[in-house]
């Protein structure tokens, strides 16, 4: 009847987003505050002195204590986790045992290249496994091609469990053993990121498409696809327009998740193929207990997933403005 | 004997079982067999590929690498299985902490849980490791790998206590005064077991995997002792010369993870067989026979139904059901649930499951749609025929505004652009009374009320100006008040636009207050037809007229009781011989038992099928 208040949309709408981003902010530092703190008591739990760590076993008491100090490791711990928050904050990671690198600029030659590795994957993944998900749920929707079905269900099992670790030794058995396609290890060029991405992200792919498949069967089946029908509109915008955005807020989630599988994998890959990186600066400090190096490889990767997953939800939160209502 | 059938009934779940115990008999039989042979140092043969002797080579120091992979079975899975057990110690307590917390602290609980899942298992594991691995050993190992799955377990607990705390046989249960500790041991737990034995089967899995990457990484099991792992990294540096050294282990490594990940499943599928039994993929059959024939000229009608059948599953849900519509006629299709008016609707409309074999003829304004090509199908029904839909929550795209489901079908047919289009939907929404229509356009249908998003629905019906709607029980949803308003609207909409109208209702009274005509279905089947002015004088099928005296009107006395219909609609897998309603019939002889009744006209155009119409209903 009435047209009154026929104007721009409610301020409601508005509250609820901020109060959604302020509870992500709020999240996100708790998280990285308590990543900081994990971090910092790490380095005072592993057993052994740092001292001696960076001394050996023959200096004297004095040149121990002159170490410690230097350290700040005869503060008292509360002392100590103040300095090194305040620190951290600086982008100060303290120096390397070993190399007497300053930490900072250990991690700026490193990430680049994980940061490449990572995001070469993530792209692959999400560009990959959507569309091939959804292939696959139009070729055996209905209990049609049930072969298809068959062999989908086995090969997305498999690769999605196998580890990325054991993906990479048999890429490389096959590409650049047998067939010599690819280099077996190094940085040299494009031809050399090709199977280490692949290790990455093959297993991912298959994993997500596997859980996109079933998404998409499961909007198929929805009152609201059969609204659509009832529109005569073509497939190709049912699919698109009416199913991709329900399936979306799944694939981004479980998308986020697998990103932090990709993170960890990186580790793998980097050591098979002897790339230099975060994750392979993290093992050698670990073996060679140089204890800065391990803290700030541990607080960094930590707050990249961190960060990407808080910026996941924030993402879930725009495309499914349902997420905004229901959830606390 | 079920167990086993349900096993035979997924070979790959039966392969992944005996890999397991396999793998189990190897961790235990292993190192006592092969102890010696593992480490016996073969100088004539180091760095050998396979050989008689040694089926998959040497390595570097010419030990045995098969008697090495089997006894390094033992701590592989043995790790495995050690780090998963003290996972669920810790998960089990922390998730069902979770589900008994109570709501004020739940969520952060949860999120707390899911925030550590998010992070990669790894890194936690490394840095456990790093801390513990010095003091602890392997147990430093096991309990750094155990952190990641205690939150994955408790996840699945805390899940599922809450999953089933909801369900009603615990409810029920509890009513019945079932005290707490029986309700957690013949409930809760019997119901959990199942996904339960999965996930630890998965864990094992995972941190098999993790604890091998562990040790490929050297921050796992030193040296003298070696697991997969240790022999992996091995077999890496010496690829080049000796591949069965990297692969050997690496097959191991799959193998134990998809053993475990799938005997798990195969599992809780034995313990279960019941959920997990498949139901037989409906075939679709081709569409079977020509449309019917004759069945009058049909030129000047709406619509004309000729002899439509519908087969979903094995079953004939519509018997050859036939009727026509005059232009701006409105027509209600009554039954109980299960009658067969939706998949009637849906029949006609061209909207049944890819599943369902459909025969017989639709003709909408004298074009017959089987003699259609598709595109021109899609266009024609497009423009020319709406249907809204029962539940207008569930029918509408919760992931797109309202103004982008209403204005779509408008500009795919019509060719309207953007702005056109709105402009028609705004038009649409004022005449279906909706308030404030370009705020709705940009809305979600979440924001809307259920009266308004069923208004919604009808406006988006008429976008197109089609000559017919069919609505589909368009109030069941909704409160008394507004489901007169929306009859109200159709009605209006009916005269005002002159489209005809099926309103498909197991409302009996609505259909009589507002529709022209009134067409009851039974069993799949039209078992009456006639105008709904003489539903109450001159209704002749047994079943319309219980129908009728189910209805509750303001003339009955209080405390006087509401007929009801005895017995249930028939099943469809067994439908009774003869009539179909014999069995819940008080007019029933012999003749309606063995023989059905045709629907027959009678000269004052009413349709009966019943071999007593009209007689006397016994008191």
């Amino acid at each position: 009847m009435t047209t009154a208040g026929d104007g721009p949309s409610p301020l409601a709408g508005q509250v609820a987003w901020l109060g959604f981003l302020g509870r992500r902010l709020l999240g996100l530092l708790v998280v990285l505050a308590f990543l900081l703190f994990a971090t910092f008591v790490m380095v005072r739990l592993i057993p052994g002195d740092p001292a001696v760590v960076i001394l050996g076993q023959n200096g004297t008491p004095d040149q121990y204590r002159a170490v410690d100090h230097l350290l700040g490791l005869d503060h008292p711990w509360p002392a100590q986790f103040v300095d090194y928050v305040t620190r951290a904050l600086r982008g100060d990671l303290g120096e390397s045992y070993v190399t007497k690198q300053p930490v900072g600029e250990i991690i700026g030659q490193r990430i680049g290249p994980t940061a490449l590795l990572a995001g070469l994957s993530l792209a692959v993944v999400l560009l990959l496994s959507v569309p091939l998900g959804m292939a696959a749920a139009h070729l055996t929707a209905n209990g049609r091609r049930p072969r298809v079905e068959v062999a989908w269900t086995t090969m997305t099992a498999v690769f999605g469990t196998i580890p990325q670790y054991l993906l990479a030794t048999l890429l490389v058995f096959v590409f650049a053993l047998e067939l010599r396609l690819l280099p077996v290890a190094g940085m040299q060029g494009w031809r050399a990121v090709v199977l280490p991405v692949a290790s990455l992200a093959v297993g991912p792919t298959l994993a997500l498409a596997r859980i996109v498949r079933l998404q998409v069967l499961d909007a198929l089946a929805q009152d609201y696809v059969r609204t659509a029908e009832s529109k005569r509109l073509p497939l190709r915008t049912i699919y698109l327009r009416h199913v991709l955005p329900n399936i979306l807020t799944t694939a981004l989630t479980v998308g986020g998740l697998l990103f932090s599988s990709l993170i960890a994998g990186t580790i793998f890959i980097e050591q098979i193929f002897v790339r230099v990186g975060m994750g392979s600066s993290l093992i050698g400090a670990i073996q060679a207990h140089d204890y800065p190096v391990v803290q700030a490889d541990v607080l960094l990767l930590g707050m990249i997933v961190v960060v990407v997953n808080a910026l996941v939800d924030v993402l879930l939160g725009v495309i499914d403005p349902r997420t905004l209502a229901t959830e606390g | 004997m079920a167990f086993l059938r349900a096993l035979r009934a997924a070979p790959s779940g039966l392969v992944a079982l005996v890999a397991m115990v396999a793998l189990l008999a190897i961790a235990v039989l292993g190192p006592i067999l092969l102890g010696r042979a593992a480490n016996e140092l073969d100088f004539r043969s180091v760095a050998a590929g396979p050989s008689a002797a040694h089926p998959l080579g040497t390595d570097q120091l010419g030990r045995d690498l098969l008697a090495r992979l089997l006894v390094a079975t033992r701590l592989s899975v043995g790790m495995g299985l050690l780090a998963e057990v003290l996972a669920y110690a810790a998960g089990i307590p922390l998730g069902a902490m979770s589900a008994l917390i109570g709501p004020r602290w739940r969520p952060l609980l949860m999120r707390a849980i899911d925030t550590m899942i998010a992070f990669p298992g790894l890194l936690v594991t490394i840095y456990l490791v790093t801390i513990l691995g010095p003091r602890l050993g392997l147990l430093g190992l096991a309990a750094g790998l155990a952190v990641p799955g205690a939150f994955r377990a408790a996840r699945v607990v805390s899940t599922l206590s809450l999953s089933i705390a909801g369900r009603d046989y615990l409810a029920a249960a509890r009513l019945v005064g079932v005290r707490t500790p029986r309700l957690i041991v013949r409930y809760l737990v019997p119901n959990m077991a199942e996904t339960l034995i999965t996930s630890f089967a998965v864990g094992v899995s995972f941190t098999i995997v993790a604890f091998s990457g562990l040790s490929f990484l050297g921050i796992g099991v030193q040296a003298p002792s070696f697991d997969w792992g240790r022999m992996l990294s091995e077999g890496v540096n010496s690829f080049y010369e000796t591949p069965a050294a990297a692969l050997g282990p690496a097959a191991f490594i799959a193998a134990a993870a998809l053993a475990f990940a799938y005997a798990g499943e195969a599992l809780a599928r034995a313990a279960n067989p019941r959920v997990w039994t498949r139901a037989p993929a409906a075939r679709t059959t081709a569409p079977a026979g020509s449309p019917a024939a004759g069945g009058g000229s049909g030129s000047e009608e709406t619509l004309v139904v000729r002899d439509l059948t519908v087969r979903l599953g094995g079953l004939e849900i519509v018997s050859g059901v036939s009727f026509g519509l005059a232009p701006g006629e409105m027509v209600g299709l009554v039954g109980e649930s299960g009658s067969g008016k939706t998949m009637t609707a849906l029949g006609i409309a061209r909207l049944l499951p890819a599943t369902a074999a459909i025969s017989g003829g639709v003709t909408l304004l004298g074009r017959d749609l089987e003699t259609m090509t598709k595109p021109e199908l899609a266009r024609f029904l497009g423009t020319e025929l709406a249907v809204a839909f029962q539940d207008p929550m569930s029918s509408f795209n919760p992931a797109l505004t309202m103004g982008t489901q209403l204005t779509e079908g408008a500009r795919r047919h019509r060719g309207l652009d953007r702005r056109q289009a709105a402009e028609t939907a705004v038009a649409r929404l004022l005449e279906v009374n909706l308030p404030a229509p370009r705020r709705v356009l940009r809305e979600y249908p979440h924001q809307l009320s259920g009266g308004m998003r069923q208004r919604a629905m009808i406006a988006m019906g008429l976008m197109n100006e089609p000559r017919l709607l069919i609505c589909d029980e368009p109030t069941t949803a909704l409160d008394v008040t507004i489901q007169a308003q929306i009859m109200d609207l159709l009605a209006r909409v009916n005269r005002e636009h002159g489209v005809a109208v099926i309103l498909i209702s197991h409302n009996l009274a609505l259909v009589r207050q507002n529709c022209t005509r009134t067409l009851v279905m039974y069993a799949g089947r039209i078992v009456e037809d006639l105008p709904s002015e003489r539903l109450l004088t001159a209704a002749r099928h047994p079943y319309t007229r219980s129908l009728l005296a189910a209805v509750p009107d303001l003339e009955r006395r209080r405390g006087e009781r509401l007929t009801t219909i005895a017995g249930q609609p028939p099943d469809l897998s067994a439908r009774p011989s003869g009539c179909p309603f014999h069995p819940r019939c008080p007019l029933a002889q012999d003749v309606c038992r063995s023989e059905r009744p045709p629907l027959e006209a009678s000269p004052d155009g009413t349709r009966v099928a019943c071999w007593m119409a009209g007689a006397r209903v016994p008191a």
